[in-house]
């Protein structure tokens, strides 16, 4: 008899919700974890005495309510809060804030432009009527696409509601639910707005994480479903969901090992038993799920050969090309916009234009990271202000575009010309932040991939194109079982994706639970 | 008092002939109006220079239905197709690549870049001819209404989920993947090699606004491998006497059918009254009516143009409006002294009896979409050369040739706008001549005669708006129930007794005759004429 | 458009006819006169001389090169000791065929397989984590292949006196002339029979030392026709005739698997896990639902049949490919005979031919389908064991 129930490969965010869904169903659950800390991209850690950054991904926005209230995590400290605003601000113009508010963003728009002032209700009344269609998918197993027209066909319940809340929108918005997805961001947002600050702040919430750029169809995908997502987001960041997780992971029984690497998945016959770890020691369990990426598992963890050939070829195509590298700031005085002279913003992006993305992400076509890249911003000092000493502030950039196979490698130099270039990016819309840096950290792609073991450095394990949205990772795995026998998928490689979520670590958790 | 017809065909582009044949043949009077001194429209020979015979426009036939060349008799007609031979990809250092219709021969030629392409190839196939089948049931009927209650929408839904379900579930991914990726990552899937990758992917962004790595161009890929389900094996090839062959050998088969046709008679507007279309006025007054008119222009022509915004309610024009065009290619031809001597592969031979492909390399090809996507044709395009008078002696002097250059990205709206053109038409012409005579130097010397198209050209003299040669992009989000606009995508518009017959119709552009073959049939269903 | 085997001077010299084939892009003769009759008897008789370079011939090496065949291979490849050879196939991750062929053990951890159609993609993709060099030395390795009751002596002959020992299914490192070579005791004919592998540069020094050595024993340059008719004696079947490889396979009825096809005697279920294993052990299980077997056409039928038009019996004089159905007794079709050939050694009009499991048994009574006058008829086949020919030099 195994001494676990369930051996969790990674103690990231989802790691750690499918750690707290199976404890708390009475499991015996052990966590591995290869870093010294837990929270995988959602750890906070101090990158500067007396800094401390937000995670990796700072945004959490999406961020489920319903695995948080679930899992009782209010209990353990967390909080969710309104979303901080988001400052939208380029070069040499006013900027403009995304506030939770409808009201109020529109009448910050109308600075700008009354035209898309009047349009913004318009545009976020749509997101919130095609809501109702997009959100049982995107948080409930997806189906079971080789019992397609039949009953038998996984999430029946799921479909149904969402073919209900479908059939409600008529027949002209059910067109536009088919003709949106596949379009490019920039395209679809043309047809709503005219300002260029505007579109591109809005599409550059579409492309992180992306191997593409605004004029890349299939990018209004992913802006219809973050928008359709984005409830509130937890106060203290990523780092305090992290925490929150972990302690209710603990609460319920769950063993947690940091340190601890996993070198491979314990195979006998055609199945999982456990796992190795990296010090030749195997700890049995009857299940095991991982969190880290598909590829890392499949083409790393499980010993070659074992694998049916298709489906390691399958899994060999799974696009996770990363392209963000991550910038953390530490700053001896607080990070002030030209934008919003004397006020403190916790978020804010830069794109100017919609060609200034696509320009940025131009350069990682051609294997160059770009020289001016645009940043999506997050000061968490604003919120938490023991992030950073008293009247300094921490701040989080999201750098995009590089790409994870520089041409001539990431060196040192590589490194920090990409720092310089970001921090460049910055200095442009809070003039003076240059002189104001008092330490730096750079993670590139490669620097990514080797902290937080995710293949290609890809911050969502695997790239959010339509069809690694629709069938993510593989056909064979997509409903969180593999063809191994005993394992299971609970990462961001799975269903419904990447990004501060917590519901691919739910569902692949309850995979495992309803197994025979 | 003006004659009555029972059906109008405005513009004679092989989709409006392939229309007024179908009627015609069922017995309906059939009047086509053209607007040029030729038919064709966009599939159209033309003398520029003596002796030399140019497809102007469209110049390979490419997945024109067999099943319209027997209903309709074409071969009786005129009609001739004459296979491509081979693909050649020429390249400034080494022998290039040519793809040959031998397999064993081109995996040698493939296993010079990489052994696993090479060998690769037939499974690749399968799984393409596997996926024809869905396509064609696509392309050979009307569009799918989703979200439709009707028994026989339903049905047909049913039966589109049927056969997938029968292929398997690898194969419902493989056409998620399919309709969704980039024809660079769909092909990566199988291959690797950048030489093969890049001549292969090219045929994904023919005519679109996209590059060989944006998703949505994988599904054209396919187009390729229709032919094999057709039953006819290498259906890319030339048409004889130059694609107008074509579209005279289909005006021919609708005259003999009894259909009228009318060149240089263009038409000024639809008349409309009471929210039904009657007939037309010519520029020159002269009016016609009919029971119903059928207009193969682009979807603006059509609408804005020929019948005016005022019929049309906010929610039809809105669409109209987003309905994207934005040409991206353009045309050179060329009359020739004598035969291009590539320099990777010298001398004449079979390998350019074929296509030519300038795409080195999937950056070269990249390059040139960056540029257009800032508003610059490309320096350096990606360019499908034939050299038709190799097969067809008929349209050059003997010893002398025509060459059609495909020439890709031409962006209709350049940075200093679209009417900013003809002012660099000729500029843009010495680019691709210079492009080309990288790989065959002494081109310039050789050339008897040139004809420059810009997007601009191709909107004013053969009238596609924005120079979009397909009326419209082929991407996802135009095609099927949304192409031109839901709710009217089944070749009936907001007009009625207005349909639409061209490729602004499903299922899209090419010389495929469907949009021609499929509207005429949903009219004859539809008992209206 | 074929290109020239190493051989093509000589084979060309030789060649009457002028028939040749493609095969897998290259020249390659179908029969040096304008009828094959000779060198089949050559390969019965005396001796025949084929180019089989046109094989597909890979190298394995390194210290995972035995676990990696074994991984790709349904047979148990870790019997394979230095110097040997062993006829195997391959299949995907169902049990589906994809190819058959040889391994030979040329060192340690030194393999060479062959086969019929091209490998590298396949042996690429099941490569992963193995610590092992591939290399596809189908360009550079010729091959000549000598068949039929004389071949001991024409080879040992050729060789100095070095083969004469060699067992069925060894090799040996060798030399002819100058030229180092390899000599397998293998073969496609079901007889007596050896291969040369040697570098293409030595494939006409090593050719005239052969038929140097062949002219006291009957040895005639071959081709594919005369070949084709002694595999079906033999009951060999081939790819892309008999069956088609699943990655060419449009639709799931054209597949197959080695117990389908009679190869069910190498599948080793019990040793290290490969590819495929799973779906056979559930087939094992179960019984294949359709199986290769020779048939032997009842000749007094046929001959009746003919007679009755006024014709004598009609016979394709050389191996045939182009697939007929088979019914049972009372004409419901039962499956289909993908190649046969008039057997003028034992005077038996053979195919072979993949009918449903319960008409397998030897002895059973099928229809075979033959045209007479333009028309389509049946006579009794009787299901018989194969091979049909099996001489016991091909092992003595």
């Amino acid at each position: 008899m195994a001494r676990y129930d369930v051996a969790i490969i990674g103690a990231g965010h989802n790691g750690l919700t499918a750690a707290c869904v199976l404890a708390k169903a009475g499991r015996r659950v052990v966590v591995l974890e290869r870093r010294e800390v837990t929270g995988g991209m959602c750890a906070s850690e101090e990158f500067q005495p007396g800094y401390r950054s937000s995670g990796l991904l700072h945004d959490t926005a999406q961020v489920r309510s319903a695995v948080v209230e679930a899992l009782r995590l209010d209990q353990h400290g967390l909080d969710l809060v309104a979303p901080p605003a988001m400052l939208l601000t380029g070069a040499d113009r006013p900027g403009v804030m995304i506030h939770p508010s409808n009201e109020a963003t529109a009448a910050d728009i109308a600075a700008i432009s009354a035209h898309d002032a009047g349009r913004w209700s318009a545009y976020q009344d749509f997101i919130g009527r095609v809501r109702s269609v997009i959100e049982p998918l995107l948080n409930d197993t997806p189906p079971d696409i080789g019992a397609i027209g039949t009953l038998q066909s996984g999430s029946l319940g799921t479909l149904l509601k969402s073919a209900m809340s479908f059939q409600k929108l008529g027949r002209r918005e059910m067109a536009e639910v088919l003709r949106v997805p596949p379009m490019c961001v920039a395209d679809w947002l043309n047809e709503w707005f005219e300002n260029d600050l505007l579109k591109a702040g809005l599409a550059h919430g579409a492309l992180v994480g992306m191997w593409a750029g605004p004029w890349s169809p299939g990018t209004a995908a992913n802006l219809l479903l973050a928008g359709c997502t984005t409830t509130s987001a937890v106060k203290g960041g990523a780092g305090a969901l992290a925490v929150a997780l972990e302690r209710a992971a603990r609460h319920h029984g769950a063993e947690i090992r940091t340190s601890t690497e996993v070198a491979s998945v314990a195979m006998s016959g055609g199945s999982a038993r456990g796992v190795v770890l990296a010090t030749g020691e195997v700890i049995e369990a009857s299940a095991v799920a991982a969190s880290c990426d598909p590829r890392t598992l499949f083409l790393d963890l499980i010993p070659a050969g074992l694998l049916p050939v298709a489906f390691e070829h399958r899994v060999s195509v799974v696009r996770a090309r990363g392209t963000t590298a991550k910038v953390h700031l530490a700053l001896d005085r607080p990070l002030e916009f030209a934008a919003k002279p004397g006020e403190r913003v916790e978020r804010a992006r830069t794109a100017t234009t919609l060609d200034d993305l696509e320009r940025a992400f131009d350069a990682v076509k051609y294997g160059r990271a770009s020289d001016h890249p645009v940043l999506d911003i997050h000061v968490p000092s604003v919120a938490s202000p023991a992030m950073a000493p008293d009247g300094c502030d921490s701040v989080s950039l999201l750098v995009h575009f590089a790409p994870h196979a520089l041409t001539g490698g990431w060196t040192d130099a590589a490194r920090a010309a990409l720092g310089d270039a970001a921090i460049a990016a910055l200095e442009r819309v809070a003039p003076g932040v240059g002189k104001a840096v008092v330490g730096r950290e750079v993670l590139t792609p490669a620097d990514i991939a080797a902290r937080y073991g995710a293949s290609g450095g890809h911050i969502h394990h695997a790239e959010h194109a339509l069809d690694q949205l629709a069938i993510r990772p593989t056909l064979d795995t997509m409903r969180y079982a593999t063809p191994v026998a005993n394992l299971y998928l609970c990462g961001s490689g799975s269903h419904p994706g990447g990004g501060v979520t917590c519901a691919p670590g739910a569902l692949g958790a309850a995979a495992v639970l309803s197994r025979r | 008092m003006a004659k009555r017809y029972d059906a109008i065909v405005i513009g004679a582009g092989h989709n409006g002939l392939v229309a007024a044949a179908y009627l015609a043949k069922a017995g309906r009077r059939v009047l086509v109006l053209e607007r040029r001194h030729v038919v064709g429209g966009a599939a159209v020979t033309e003398e520029l220079y003596p002796g030399f015979k140019f497809s102007v426009c469209s110049y390979v036939v490419s997945l024109f239905r067999p099943h319209i060349i027997r209903e309709l008799n074409l071969t009786k007609h005129g009609m001739q197709l004459i296979p491509l031979e081979c693909s050649f990809t020429p390249h400034l250092e080494g022998p290039g690549l040519v793809r040959w219709p031998d397999p064993h021969r081109t995996r040698r030629e493939v296993s010079r870049f990489s052994q696993k392409d090479a060998e690769i190839y037939p499974e690749f196939s399968l799984a393409m001819t596997k996926m024809g089948f869905f396509v064609k049931q696509i392309i050979d009927s009307p569009p799918p209404a989703p979200g439709s209650m009707h028994p026989s929408e339903l049905s047909r839904l049913a039966g589109l989920v049927g056969h997938l379900r029968n292929l398997g579930p690898d194969m419902v991914e493989l056409h998620a993947q399919l309709l969704t990726m980039s024809a660079v990552d769909f092909l990566r899937m199988w291959f690797e090699s950048d030489a093969l990758l890049a001549p292969m992917s090219c045929s994904g962004i023919i005519g679109t606004f996209l590059g060989v790595h944006s998703p949505g161009t994988a599904y054209v890929l396919l187009h390729h491998y229709m032919g094999e389900i057709d039953g006819a094996f290498r259906s890319w090839g030339f048409s004889k006497g130059g694609t107008g062959g074509l579209s005279i050998a289909i005006a021919n088969a609708a005259q003999a059918y009894g259909a009228e046709l009318k060149v240089s008679a263009p038409v000024a507007r639809i008349l409309v009254r009471g929210g039904r279309a009657r007939g037309v006025v010519l520029e020159n007054g002269d009016e016609y009516k009919a029971d119903v008119v059928l207009s193969c222009a682009d979807p603006r022509r059509t609408f804005i143009t020929l019948t005016g915004e005022q019929h049309f309610d906010g929610d039809f024009l809105s669409q109209l409006r987003r309905y994207k065009y934005r040409g991206s290619s353009g045309k050179v031809n060329l009359a020739l002294d004598r035969l291009p001597d590539f320099t990777c592969r010298p001398g004449s031979g079979p390998h350019l009896q074929g296509d030519i492909a300038v795409a080195p390399s999937l950056e070269y090809l990249e390059r040139a979409f960056d540029e257009a996507k800032y508003g610059e044709f490309s320096r350096r395009p990606y360019l499908n050369v034939v050299i038709p008078s190799l097969v067809d002696p008929s349209v050059a002097p003997p010893g002398k040739h025509v060459m059609s250059i495909f020439v890709q990205y031409a962006p209709y709206n350049l940075k200093g706008g679209a009417e900013t053109w003809p002012s660099r038409r000729e500029e843009f012409g010495d680019a691709v001549v210079d492009t080309l005579a990288e790989y065959c130097p002494g081109l310039e010397e050789s050339i008897l005669y040139r004809q420059v198209l810009t997007p601009w050209d191709l909107e004013q003299e053969i009238g596609l708006t924005e120079g979009n040669i397909f009326q419209g992009e082929l991407s996802l989000e135009q095609l099927l129930f949304l192409r031109p606009a839901a709710g009217w995508a089944r070749y009936r518009t907001p007009i009625r007794n207005l349909w639409l017959c061209g490729s602004g119709a499903h299922p899209g552009g090419g010389i495929m005759g469907s949009p021609g073959e499929l509207c005429a049939k949903a009219l004859l269903d539809s008992r209206e004429v | 458009m074929p290109i020239a085997t190493p051989f093509h001077p000589r084979t060309l010299a030789s060649c009457t006819s002028l028939l040749y084939k493609d095969w897998a892009g290259y020249y390659a003769v179908r029969s040096y006169d304008t009828s094959h009759d000779r060198e089949y008897f050559a390969f019965r008789h005396g001796c025949g001389l084929i180019d089989v370079t046109p094989l597909y011939k890979y190298d394995v090496r390194g210290k995972d090169a035995a676990r990696y065949l074994a991984r790709i291979m349904v047979r148990d490849i870790r019997k394979l000791k230095p110097g040997q050879v062993m006829y195997v196939c391959w299949c995907d991750d169902q049990g589906h065929m994809i190819d058959d062929g040889t391994v030979s053990r040329l060192g340690d951890d030194h393999y060479r397989v062959t086969s019929s159609e091209p490998a590298w993609h396949w042996l690429v993709r099941a490569s992963r984590g193995m610590q092992i060099g591939l290399g596809d030395v189908s360009d550079r390795i010729a091959a000549l292949s000598i068949q039929g009751p004389m071949s001991r002596d024409t080879v040992d002959a050729a060789c100095g006196g070095e083969v004469r020992e060699l067992k069925f299914f060894r090799l040996a490192n060798t030399r002819i002339d100058a030229a180092k070579v390899i000599v397998s005791r293998t073969g496609y004919t079901g007889d007596l029979g050896y291969e040369i592998w040697m570098k293409n540069e030595d494939a006409l020094p090593v050719y005239d030392a052969v038929v140097r050595a062949g002219r006291g024993y009957g040895l005639e340059p071959a081709g594919l026709d005369a070949m084709d008719v002694t595999r079906v004696e033999a009951g060999f079947i081939l790819n892309g005739v008999d069956y088609y490889s699943v990655l060419r396979c449009l639709i799931p009825s054209r597949k197959s698997t080695p117990y389908e096809l009679g190869l069910g005697w190498m599948v080793n279920l019990d040793h290290e896990p490969f590819i495929g294993r799973e779906a056979l052990t559930r087939e094992h299980q179960l019984g294949p639902v359709r199986k290769l077997v020779g048939l032997e056409v009842d000749w007094n039928e046929t001959e009746a049949l003919f007679r009755a038009h006024g014709l004598p019996p009609e016979v394709h004089s050389g191996g045939w490919r182009d697939a007929r159905p088979v019914y049972d007794t009372r004409g419901t079709f039962i499956g289909q005979a993908t190649s046969g050939a008039w057997s003028p050694l034992l005077k038996k009009n053979l195919a072979l031919a993949t009918v449903k499991s319960e008409f397998a048994t030897p002895g059973t009574v099928v229809r075979f389908e033959v045209t007479v006058e333009y028309e389509r008829r049946a006579v009794k086949a009787t299901v018989v064991e194969t091979p049909f020919f099996n001489p016991e030099r091909k092992r003595a």
